[in-house]
């Protein structure tokens, strides 16, 4: 009898304490795994994981359900999705933080996203540079300075550099320096300037982009929004567009992606620097890179706008005076 | 001796059982009964996330009635056996262009958003809804200038998956702003905002218990996220600096060695009671709720004392909280973005009317 009693004892003891130690295991491994997918990110620490993790040990079955939402931003990083590589060129300007800020907003819920900046300076700035490590996005830091006798106005338009030129070109040199021609992992370049609106579907328009995709883009050209002429077949045949339609490419730099392939294959394309005319600067790049008939006509046919061409007005600092009345150490 | 043996077994057999049922009834009961129903329903049960969010997941396990997903970074492994079974379900769900989940402790932020047509609302209620979207226990509240709400506003909200609440009051044509100073006006954006704290007072008048931060924040203007957790902790009226207001680079409230506001950094009127732009303070829901009578003055108000109507009946200078490191940071930017050059619609329209921008 004492015997019989001791063996139900010890199952009573042991069997509590066995569950209570696997679950307080599974609890602890399941918070490892997360954070070990949040180490491979950069380095924002927003990360909120909600987890459960439940486990219900009965005779019959065991029930363990584990749901796991991980709101890291940026999105964590996908092995299978084509990595968008944003080309910025930026320029020191009172509204520029704010630009950025407010890109950045944006950007931060695109997965598989790399930023290219590139400022127009001689050195890479401060405020960049703190900038863009605070966010914690993906990004390459570039400048090239655009010589003073390019940009002034006063030049005949063939000596004028349309402005943001020579850093577009310097972050495709440098997509074609870091990644071999045939490079494995699928990717799209697109052009992102740093005061344009973009919608977060925008993102994942581009995403399928087999060589150049295209789509319609507001307040350019003077009008509403500017769009490719799609027919039945779905291809591009023409350019809805007030301002010069017989452009090779009547579009706007926020309206078209390019396959990062097709821009390693083709090393001699680059935007013209000089002798182009106004609104043929796209077209400069483009036709290096393909044919109307290649284009892919994305935003359900061309028929939805997905990115529009604002423009901030430039703030008025008239009490600043000459001598300045804000302290010049506080950013802006 | 075996009667401390006896007393020892029974707490070693107590102490853990107790605990297990102590678990077992919290968290075990609901997703039981969960398990037994089909699979897909599991994390809508057992969770309670915004409806938005729950969708989002019926999505994932084949019911196809809800709109397109946005990204596609899943990673979820789901199988379900008969319900007598085994049953395991590991769902890992990257949730990123959808607000983050909400907390019960966070105060909640009341964003009032002022908004009016033109070519570029959609632009820059898009842009800052994806600044929003970062934001926890967010509620943005939209009040349209308008007669109606308006098509494109009511289905802009829906999309972005915000918690919001749409509203709508107009501007009476004579009350709108004139290039004569003279003529009786209202500045811009009053009358909405007025409604929406009508709105406030009115839906949280019973028993308020849940925190709440009121912040004006207009559709033109930039916002770093770092700025929303600044404000949630205020207590009464805290303040920070804006950029690009007042003809300066910044204005700013003064902060003394105490920490406390005794002035304010502008060129333009520094004597106004409040000398700060809209965007440049925020209100504890309870300091709004505690002083029903205490609204913008809707006339006689002059340029720049708006902001003073409405706080002079809230609180005292000394009363305010500096934020953003005693006011010497910028978090808030009072960006005005250009008119659209449309000039080639021409008079009959070029574009597509339908297509909305």
């Amino acid at each position: 009898m004492p015997k019989r009693r001791d063996i139900i004892a010890i199952v009573l003891i042991v069997l509590p304490w066995t569950l209570l130690i696997s679950v307080w295991h599974q609890s602890n491994i399941t918070s490892v795994l997360a954070a070990q997918k949040g180490n491979t990110i950069s380095s924002r620490s927003d990360s909120r994981a909600l987890k459960e993790s439940l486990s219900l040990q009965n005779r019959d079955s065991v029930h363990v359900v584990r749901t796991e939402y991980v709101y890291i931003r940026p999105p964590p990083w996908s092995e299978t999705l084509p990595t968008l590589h944003i080309i910025t060129p930026t320029y020191s300007r009172p509204v520029q933080k704010a630009e950025l800020t407010r890109l950045a907003n944006t950007l931060l819920h695109v997965t598989n996203l790399h930023w290219i900046v590139v400022e127009d300076s001689q050195r890479r700035t401060a405020l960049v540079s703190r900038f863009l490590q605070e966010t914690g996005l993906n990004f390459t830091h570039l400048n090239v300075e655009t010589p003073l006798n390019y940009k002034t106005r006063g030049e005949s338009r063939n000596t004028r550099v349309p402005r943001g030129t020579l850093q577009r070109n310097l972050a495709l040199r440098w997509l074609r320096e870091t990644y071999p021609v045939n490079f494995s992992k699928p990717g799209v370049v697109y052009f992102a300037d740093d005061d344009n609106t973009y919608s977060l579907q925008l993102f994942e328009e581009m995403r399928s982009t087999k060589k150049v995709s295209v789509w319609p883009v507001a307040f350019v050209g003077g009008l509403r929004y500017e769009s490719p002429k799609i027919n039945a077949l779905g291809k591009v045949y023409g350019w809805k567009t007030v301002f010069d339609p017989h452009r090779p490419f009547a579009i706007d730099m926020a309206g078209f992606a390019v396959n990062l392939s097709l821009i390693l294959t083709k090393p001699q394309a680059y935007f013209k620097l000089r002798g182009v005319k106004g609104g043929y600067q796209e077209s400069s790049l483009l036709k290096e890179l393909v044919t109307l008939s290649e284009l892919e006509p994305k935003a359900s046919n061309c028929t939805k706008v997905l990115v529009w061409h604002t423009r901030t007005e430039k703030p008025v600092l008239v009490n600043e005076g000459k001598k300045g009345f804000t302290d010049s150490t506080v950013e802006i | 001796m075996s009667k401390r043996r006896d007393i020892l077994a029974i707490v070693l057999i107590v102490l853990p059982w107790t605990l297990l049922i102590t678990v077992w009834h919290q968290s075990a009961i609901a997703p039981l009964l969960a398990i037994r129903k089909a699979c897909h329903h599991l994390v809508k049960e057992i969770f309670i996330i915004p409806e938005r969010l729950a969708v989002h997941h019926h999505r994932l396990s084949d019911d196809g009635a809800e709109g397109k997903r946005e990204t596609g970074g899943q990673d979820s492994k789901e199988y379900c056996a008969s319900d007598k079974d085994i049953v395991e379900v590991v769902r890992t769900e990257y949730v990123y262009t959808r607000p983050p989940p909400w907390s019960d402790v966070l105060p909640t932020i009341h964003i009032i958003t002022p908004t009016y047509s033109r070519p570029v609302q959609k632009a820059e209620l898009i842009r800052i809804a994806n600044t929003f979207l970062h934001v926890p226990n967010l509620h943005w509240i939209v009040i349209e200038d308008s007669q109606r709400r308006t098509p494109l506003v009511t289905s802009l909200l829906r999309e972005t998956g915000l918690n919001y609440t749409h509203l709508n009051v107009e501007t009476p044509k004579n009350f709108k702003m004139r290039g004569d100073t003279r003529d009786p006006r209202i500045p811009r954006g009053t009358m909405q905002r007025n409604l929406a704290l009508r709105w406030l007072r009115e839906t949280f008048k019973n028993n308020n218990s849940q925190p709440g931060i009121v912040y004006f924040a207009d559709d033109d203007n930039s916002y770093s996220l770092e700025l929303f957790e600044e404000m949630r902790s205020t207590r009464k009226v805290s303040v920070w600096p804006v950029a690009f207001v007042g003809g300066l680079r910044y204005e700013s409230p003064k902060v003394n060695a105490a920490g406390k506001v005794y002035g304010w950094k502008a060129v333009f009127d520094p004597h106004r009671p409040f000398a700060i732009d809209m965007a440049g303070f925020a209100i504890n829901l309870k300091l709004i709720l505690s002083k029903p009578q205490a609204y913008f003055k809707l006339r006689g108000v002059k340029g720049g004392y708006q902001e003073s109507s409405l706080l002079r009946e809230l609180v005292t200078l000394n009363d305010l909280e500096p934020k953003a490191a005693n006011c010497t940071k910028i978090l808030v930017w009072h960006t005005r973005t250009e008119k659209p050059i449309l000039v080639n619609e021409g008079k009959k329209g070029f574009t597509d009317p339908n297509i909305e921008v």
